[in-house]
């Protein structure tokens, strides 16, 4: 054999092994699956608007107040030196009277930008910058510009994406909302007559369930035996759902299997007792309702060990009326960030196998409104039309993602906020399919494509 | 003379014509329609919003109605889960544990089956069960001792008809 039919040869088995298909988990097979990246994913919504200037451009005060003080006040996530003077981000001194004068300890010692890739502008480039819409692209890869508020998602979300063609189980993919707020329980799926609720993903907004409104209605719920008891009320109801068979008259579930809804009870019930017994998994400061939620987040990794996992926060928001506030919550939900890569690594199913995504899903003003803080300093908020709001930043970290890496600059924006999607459907192994379908928005694509 | 000729004519025409027509042999022409056979429960086809399943639920279950501010934070409650079935199989536990739940007793429903059968349909499917439907409940019912009043309503509290109106 000469060397050219060799090579030639050898390209056709190679190329023929690359191009063989992806057994999934599922059993199910398709030419267009790929091996997955990794195993788990999670993807923080980071965190109600916060702006490049006290974000990925560490200029603290001096890009928003007039004040000469510049650092960084998010160092688990990036690289840079913090703030050293006029320190009010922090935790409050209160022997001293000083509002936010103590900085909250760092957890991670290598900041994920350098374990990670950092695509510092990336952008909201369609619609208006409100909550809803950030989030819904977020999940969903498509920008929805005609999307009312109280809707779902016109196009499928990532979860419907995984269930459907990477066959993950309910229980494989979970939406923890800070809260019921801004329509948050409608983005677990979407309306499109090919996907919705039979492929939704699981939502919870643990602030409610585990707050008082749980505590009324759901603590202390009678615990059945689940082969006697839960048999028994399977049998009944069974039998009743049957003589009502009407199509697509159900009570709204979300296609959980009998042990699925069993582990779900379970959680629910495990961690009320966790709630009383204060023993909830917690960051080390934990006095926003962002760093609560993320606790309940990591029990949610815990028990169920979820391929994908969304979080959204949003306590950045109130910096549409006090600016020193917004700082303090920057900086928690970095502290936050930390904690839950932190946890990540220390769950055994998880470790070295999980990759974490974080995006704002929409930037602020350049410009402050008028209300002013104790401080003096002025508030911004996300006005449709200001091109501030549409600069964000994409962090990826974890096994196969370049470290060290900036991908984009000002001048050369890389990304778009509809790139988690394709991103994350990409680590499964099935992008092609999800861009054949033909429902993400025309900018969107795998980060790992714009490298 | 020639007028009343003519009005006498004109007179036994119409006489003519109407006996004409009354003598006309009515026919009658009997069919058979199609019609579709439907459940005794096809006309439930809305589902009830939280708020009516809720306050329908807890009526049902307590034989009064529930407080507004209980309603709200039920509410938020059931909102804050995404999969219903799971929420209000959770909401409903946590109501069998309540100690004003009225309830019949074990001893009741197995004293007289059917009563307790028809009472159950009648409070919570608002109908009465068709025969088929009576003679599965009253069979499950006794052919296991296992089965309590609470189980029976649990089942029929998280149906899908009970969710429907």
């Amino acid at each position: 054999m000469n060397r050219r039919k060799f090579i030639r040869q050898a390209g056709t088995v190679i190329g023929g092994t690359l191009a063989s298909p992806y057994i999934m988990p599922s059993g199910l097979m398709s030419m267009s699956t790929t091996a997955p990246m990794a195993e788990h994913v999670v993807f923080v919504l980071f965190a109600g608007g916060v702006r490049q200037q006290e974000s990925v451009l560490q200029q603290y005060l001096a890009g928003s107040q007039n004040e000469n003080v510049e650092g960084n006040i998010m160092y688990n996530m990036l690289s840079g030196a913090p703030p050293n003077d006029k320190i009010a981000y922090g935790r409050d001194d209160i022997q001293n009277n000083i509002i936010g004068a103590i900085p909250i300890d760092r957890i991670l010692q290598t900041p994920l930008a350098e374990q990670g890739t950092l695509f510092p502008e990336v952008r909201f480039s369609k619609g208006g910058a409100g909550h809803y819409n950030g989030l819904s692209t977020g999940v969903s890869g498509n920008y929805e510009l005609s999307q009312s508020l109280r809707a779902r998602p016109a196009s499928p979300t990532i979860f419907e994406y995984l269930r459907r063609h990477a066959g993950f189980k309910a229980t494989d993919t979970w939406f923890v909302g800070v809260d019921i707020g801004g329509s948050r329980p409608l983005l677990n799926y979407s309306e499109h007559p090919d996907y919705g609720r039979r492929y939704g993903g699981n939502f919870l907004a643990p602030l409610t369930t585990f707050g008082a409104p749980g505590m009324k209605h759901f603590m202390d719920f009678k615990n059945y035996h689940p082969e006697t008891e839960w048999e028994i009320i399977r049998e009944i109801r069974g039998f009743l759902n049957q003589n009502f068979s009407t199509e697509g008259l159900e009570i709204p579930h979300l296609y959980n299997s009998e042990e699925e809804a069993y582990q779900i009870r379970e959680f629910v019930r495990s961690t009320f007792e966790k709630v009383k017994a204060n023993n909830l998994i917690l960051p080390p400061v934990n006095d926003n309702r962002d760093l609560k939620a993320i606790g309940y987040a990591v029990e949610v990794l815990q028990w169920f060990k979820p391929k994908l996992l969304v979080v959204d926060l949003s306590d950045i928001d109130v910096c549409h009326a006090n600016f020193t506030a917004y700082l303090k919550n920057v900086h928690r939900a970095d502290h936050g960030v930390g904690f839950l890569w932190r946890e990540i690594q220390r769950i055994p199913e998880m470790q070295n196998n999980t990759i974490m995504i974080v995006m704002p899903e929409h930037g602020r003003d350049l410009a402050p409104n008028p209300i002013q803080d104790l401080n003096m300093w002025y508030a911004f908020d996300h006005s449709t039309g200001n091109l501030n709001t549409r600069r964000i930043f994409s962090l990826v970290v974890g096994p196969g993602v370049q470290g060290n890496l900036r991908v984009g600059s000002e001048s050369n924006p890389v990304g778009d906020a509809a790139d988690i999607a394709p991103t994350i459907a990409d680590i499964f192994g099935i992008k092609q399919q999800v861009i054949d379908k033909g429902l993400l928005d025309p900018a969107a694509m795998s980060l790992f494509d714009r490298i | 003379m020639q007028t009343s000729g003519k009005y006498f004519v004109i007179a036994m025409l119409i006489i003519g014509s109407l006996s004409m027509v009354a003598c006309r042999r009515d026919v009658t022409v009997f069919g058979i329609d199609d019609l579709t056979i439907l459940p005794i429960n096809s006309e439930k086809n809305k589902p009830k919003t939280s708020a009516q399943y809720i306050s329908v639920l807890y009526t049902n279950l307590f034989q009064r109605a529930i407080g507004p501010n209980d309603m709200l934070s039920a509410q938020k409650a059931i909102e804050s889960i995404g999969d219903k079935q799971i929420a209000y199989d959770i909401l409903v536990s946590k109501y069998m544990n309540d100690p004003t739940l009225v309830l019949p007793t074990n001893e009741e429903m197995r004293a007289d089956p059917e009563t307790f059968v028809r009472n159950t349909y009648t409070r919570f499917l608002i109908r009465q069960p068709t025969e088929a439907e009576l003679a599965w409940m009253l069979n499950y019912i006794n052919s296991r001792p296992n089965v309590t009043p609470e189980l029976i309503y649990f089942s029929f509290a998280t149906s899908n008809e009970h969710f429907h109106y």
